[in-house]
Formats: C-alpha cells, structure tokens, sequence
C-alpha cells in the first residue's frame, strides 16, 4: 500500500537546520561521528522496549551498545544521528522508526550533560530563530511531593496521569529511583539519570554510564526474567556491551529524540509532520 | 464488545463507571524506562461535561450502548425540544440543558442526528453546516469585500454571529455550527 501522506517541506527545511547546527556544535565541541550497524544481535536492555526483527536478527533501539564498544576502545567524545527502531509505538509523540542524537563524553558524570545538551539545544533554536530555551532542574523526589511510589504500577501510573502534564517548561529531571537505572550508575537509593523536556515533551535521556560488567549482566537477567514471566521474548545477554562497560572510562552519554526536538522548537504537535511519511 | 487502548479514536464511544463517553482526544504515552499508557479526554454524553484519564496499555473499556438516528427538529415549547424520525414519525423530547449552546441553531425541518443511550434520547448532534437568512444587522457597505472587518448579526436560527460587513439583512448564509457558530459565505438566492 502506499498511502499518499503530504510531506510538510517547511518542517522538513526546519529538521535540516537543526540537525545541521547540532552537527555544527557538536564538531566544534571536540565530537567525532560515528556510524554504528542497525542490524544487531543485542537489541536493548530495558524490559520495555519492543525491538523490530530483521531476518532472525534486530533492529537496534538505540546505538548504546556500540558506541559504548566505541567509547571502551578509546575514542573519548562520540555521537551518531541515527534511525532507531521501537515496535509497538506509535502515536502522535511516538513512531516506530524515528532518529536518536546520541552522545558520549569521558571523564565526566551525568551532571556534566546539563551544560552539553542546553548548548546544543540553544544552537538548534537559533537555527530555526526560536527561542532559547532556560531549564531548569527537578528530582524525581521533589516532583512526587517527596514521596515516590515504591512499585512501577503506581510510579509510572502517577508520573502519566499527574506529574508529566505539569512539566511544561524546559525541565531537567534528575535522579530517578534505582530499580529504574537502565544502563546508569547507582548511587544509594538512586540513578545517577536524566530526563530532558522541552515543549511539553521527553526528549532525551542521559546516564552516568555503569562500568561494572557484574552488574551489568545482572540487570540483562533481571530484564530477561521480568519479560519471560510477561511473556515476551527476553532480550538477549549482549556480551559486547558487557566486556566494553569494564574497559570504559569514566563516561556520560544522552540520546535526544531528533524528531521531538525539532517538534519542540518549532510547535509541531505531530511527529508525522517533521518527518517524511512512509 | 470491548475496547482495547489501541482501539481508541476520536469519536469513539465508551462506557466508564456506568456512563457513556465520547473520546474527544487521544495520545500515547510511553515514559522513559516505563510502560505505555494512552491519555484521554472523555466527553460525558449524558452532562457534556469532559474529563480526563489516563489507561494502561492493553486495558479494556466497554463499548457504550449507544446508537444514533438521523431526526428533524419539530418544535420548542418552553426547555423542551422535540425531534421526529421522519420514517416512523416517532418524536423524542431533549431538555434545553442538554443541547447547551447548540440549541441556538435549532430550526423547524433541520436534521440532525440525535443519540440514544439504553434506548432514551440523551443527546443530539446538529450537521457541520447550516442554511440560514440575516434576520438583523447593520447596514452592509457596499464594495467593501475585506473579510476581516466584522459586524454582529442575528439569524433566523436564533443564534447571533460575526459576519463581514458587507453582508445584508435578508441575505441566505452558510454558517459553520461548530465552536459556536462562525461566517462561512454568503448564499446566492437569486
């Protein structure tokens, strides 16, 4: 079928002023680009993520896990822009192929994002003559009222229904609990983890990146066996993020919805329209 | 019959806590490291009143015993309006505070489409469009054919709306009904 879904050129300009002024930023900023392969063995990490299957492989979600491989070889400040893939999303936030801005930076800790992503934002909104947008900072604990929800039903029920629709200006969250760490390092009772929104929307989201390669595999079955008991197929042990999280050095990274952020600075309300439909 | 959230569209009408809902606005929403839930806001059929809930992913809501039947609008007597179907000629009464704001654009012979819930007429919905003349407006100025300069009028509906001022008295208009009524052109009567 091919449907015949207008292509909104105005929006299409905007996404290409601002991914070439976040190249621009990030190249004078020390990064190199990297390419990582879309097709994978090792999907994801997180339970809640639906990988798209490619001829008994994966679509990767994400580039995490090569550019980790990346970071651990020694090349200190990366990104790639990228498609990624998440099946069993779509609506006018979400769609199943849409594109990452994902970053690594050594020697550094994920507070360390804050001044790397407002730049990089600042020079997105100036390419499309918006304006730049201040943030500023929240912990998960302040936006529950000190009180966060022991179990996921309640955290993400609440966060849904009550918290996010109030996150309206430009919001660094921080700290969220540590049964929600992901692939970020613990600290107490917490994960050194951000969340970005702008315009109402999440745009990114960024770790103190885990370099213990114990934990890590425990938190590959501690994923598996939660999505086995769903049902859904386990997401396999990827061996190479595993090996590369103890060669790394000390690191941060964030991956930032591409489409969301052009979507935010230029007040589009659907994701269709800042990309090209199918 | 069951809805699931991927289910959900506009329009669609559901039954929450015992009562019919209209979905009027629809998002998914899949939180960083979280499961996905869809947001709605919900339109009471029986109050008109909205609010909003939010579903988990793959929750299942009850399709609302609701059925639609085109009908003309007969007469209003006091707050009481009655409709007709015009095949069985049987009549239903709405109470004013039902129809809200719309019942300004209710005329003799218009067909509309009014909802039943378990059987009894709750609601109804007018067409998009209305035919009506200019009962009362200032005089029109002549040659001016900017549509950005507006006078009130009154129409024979009964509702009162913005025009461009070159619009006369006794002049045939289409009239967009929703959002409260708006100008849309003029008609040739000739």
């Amino acid at each position: 079928m091919f449907p015949e879904a207008p292509i909104d050129a105005h929006r299409l300009r905007q996404r290409a002023a601002i991914v070439h002024a976040v190249r621009d930023a990030l190249h004078a900023d020390g990064f190199l680009e990297v390419h990582p392969p879309i097709v994978v063995d090792g999907p994801a990490l997180e339970e809640t993520l639906e990988p798209v299957r490619a001829d008994g492989r994966f679509l990767h979600t994400s580039p995490e896990f090569a550019l980790k491989r990346v970071l651990a070889a020694g090349l200190p400040r990366i990104y790639s822009i990228v498609p990624c893939f998440r099946d069993e999303e779509h609506g006018r936030h979400h769609a199943r192929e849409f594109t990452l801005l994902e970053l690594y930076f050594s020697n550094a800790g994920y507070l360390d994002l804050l001044p790397v992503v407002e730049g990089l934002v600042a020079a997105a909104a100036r390419a499309v003559h918006a304006p730049v947008p201040t943030f500023s900072r929240r912990t998960v604990a302040e936006l529950f009222g000190g009180a966060v929800p022991e179990d996921d039903e309640t955290f993400f029920f609440r966060w849904v229904d009550s918290i996010e629709p109030t996150l309206t200006e430009p919001t660094f969250v921080l700290d969220y609990p540590a049964r929600h760490a992901a692939l970020a390092e613990v600290r107490g009772d917490i994960s050194e983890r951000l969340e970005v929104y702008l315009g109402g929307l999440e745009l990114g989201n960024g770790f103190s990146e885990l370099r213990d390669p114990a934990e890590l595999r425990a938190r590959f079955l501690r994923s598996a066996a939660h999505r086995t008991a769903l049902g859904r197929a386990p997401h396999p042990v990827d061996e190479g993020v595993i090996d590369a999280s103890g060669r790394m050095p000390r690191a941060t990274g964030i991956a930032i919805g591409v489409d969301r952020l052009v979507m935010a600075l230029t007040g589009e309300t659907d994701i269709a329209r800042v990309q090209i439909p199918r | 019959m069951s809805y699931e959230t991927s289910d959900f569209r506009n329009g669609l009408k559901i039954e929450l806590d015992g009562d019919p809902y209209t979905i009027v606005y629809f998002q998914f929403v899949k939180p960083g490291k979280g499961t996905a839930f869809t947001r709605t806001k919900l339109k009471s059929i029986l109050s008109g009143s909205v609010i909003e809930r939010t579903f988990r992913s793959g929750e299942t809501v009850g399709e609302a015993d609701v059925e639609e039947q085109p009908m003309q609008f007969l007469y209003a007597n006091g707050d009481v309006y009655t409709f007709m179907n015009t095949e069985t000629f049987d009549q239903v009464e709405l109470q004013a505070k039902l129809l809200g704001d719309d019942a300004k654009f209710l005329m003799e012979n218009l067909d509309v489409s009014v909802l039943f819930y378990k059987g009894r007429a709750v609601n109804m919905t007018l067409p998009n469009f209305i035919e009506t003349k200019v009962t009362w407006t200032e005089p029109a100025v002549k040659g001016n054919t900017s549509q950005g300069v507006l006078k009130m009028a009154k129409l024979e509906c009964g509702a009162e709306i913005h025009v461009p001022i070159f619009v006369s008295e006794g002049e045939l208009l289409k009239v967009d009904t929703r959002d409260g009524g708006s100008y849309v052109s003029r008609l040739n009567t000739k």
